[in-house]
């Protein structure tokens, strides 16, 4: 599964830690995800869009192999 | 997902200022062979208690011995168990995903470990490989979830 976080958090302008802070997770959780290597939970991808006030489906996308 | 069957993070302290010391010292009576040269004569209820030596008493009761590798195995697990088991600061889903795949990484390697001490290991040093082997799984879990904890904290960007 694909994301945009990086992008969206560069038009923020806000670090992985302020994101994280703001969704009430580790930094290490917003940084595996952006490295796609953890794909969060319904919950957690929801948080992530509302704070960039977009649907989830424009911030995850799937790819091929999923 | 939310954690369960962890205890609070201020526990997580008490338990490392524990097992560190206790770690070392148990190191240290496995080195000494467990004869440290003192002995921590205790009187305690013993609810099976069978001597290699003579045949007799097997019963419940009060003995008196030494409690020396007790009281560390004791505390070794206790400690342990904190460390091991207490939520990190933020103990989200990534954490909780972490520390599950530490707990089944720890699991297949203490078992493989096992599997060749069968396989080679014979006689009285056998009676060795099962003390290791009470304390091994919840180390190798420690070393492991901190290993990752780590390396996913310095990856940066």
């Amino acid at each position: 599964m694909k994301n945009t976080i990086r992008i969206e958090r560069a038009i923020l302008d806000i670090t992985q830690e302020e994101l994280a802070k703001r969704i009430s997770v580790s930094r290490q959780t917003i940084n595996a995800i952006e490295a796609t290597k953890y794909v969060p939970s319904t919950v957690l991808a929801l948080k992530i869009a509302k704070c960039f006030d977009k649907k989830v489906e424009e911030i995850f996308t799937l790819e091929e192999d999923d | 997902m939310l954690p369960t069957l962890l205890l609070p993070h201020r526990f997580k302290i008490i338990g490392w200022i524990l097992f560190i010391p206790t770690l070392l010292a148990g190191l240290a009576l496995i080195i000494a062979d467990f004869e440290p040269g003192f002995e921590l004569l205790l009187t305690v209820f013993s609810f099976f208690n069978d001597d290699l030596l003579s045949h007799d008493s097997a019963s419940p009761g009060l003995v008196l011995t030494d409690v020396t590798a007790t009281v560390l195995g004791l505390i070794f697990i206790f400690s342990g168990l904190l460390v091991a088991f207490s939520k990190e600061k933020i103990e989200d889903e990534y954490i909780s995903e972490i520390r599950l795949q530490s707990l089944l990484w720890a699991v297949w390697v203490n078992y493989i470990l096992l599997f060749f001490a069968f396989l080679f290991i014979y006689g009285v040093a056998f009676l060795d490989v099962m003390v290791y082997n009470m304390f091994t799984v919840l180390i190798i879990f420690i070393i492991r979830f901190q290993y990752t904890l780590y390396k996913s904290r310095k990856t940066n960007l």
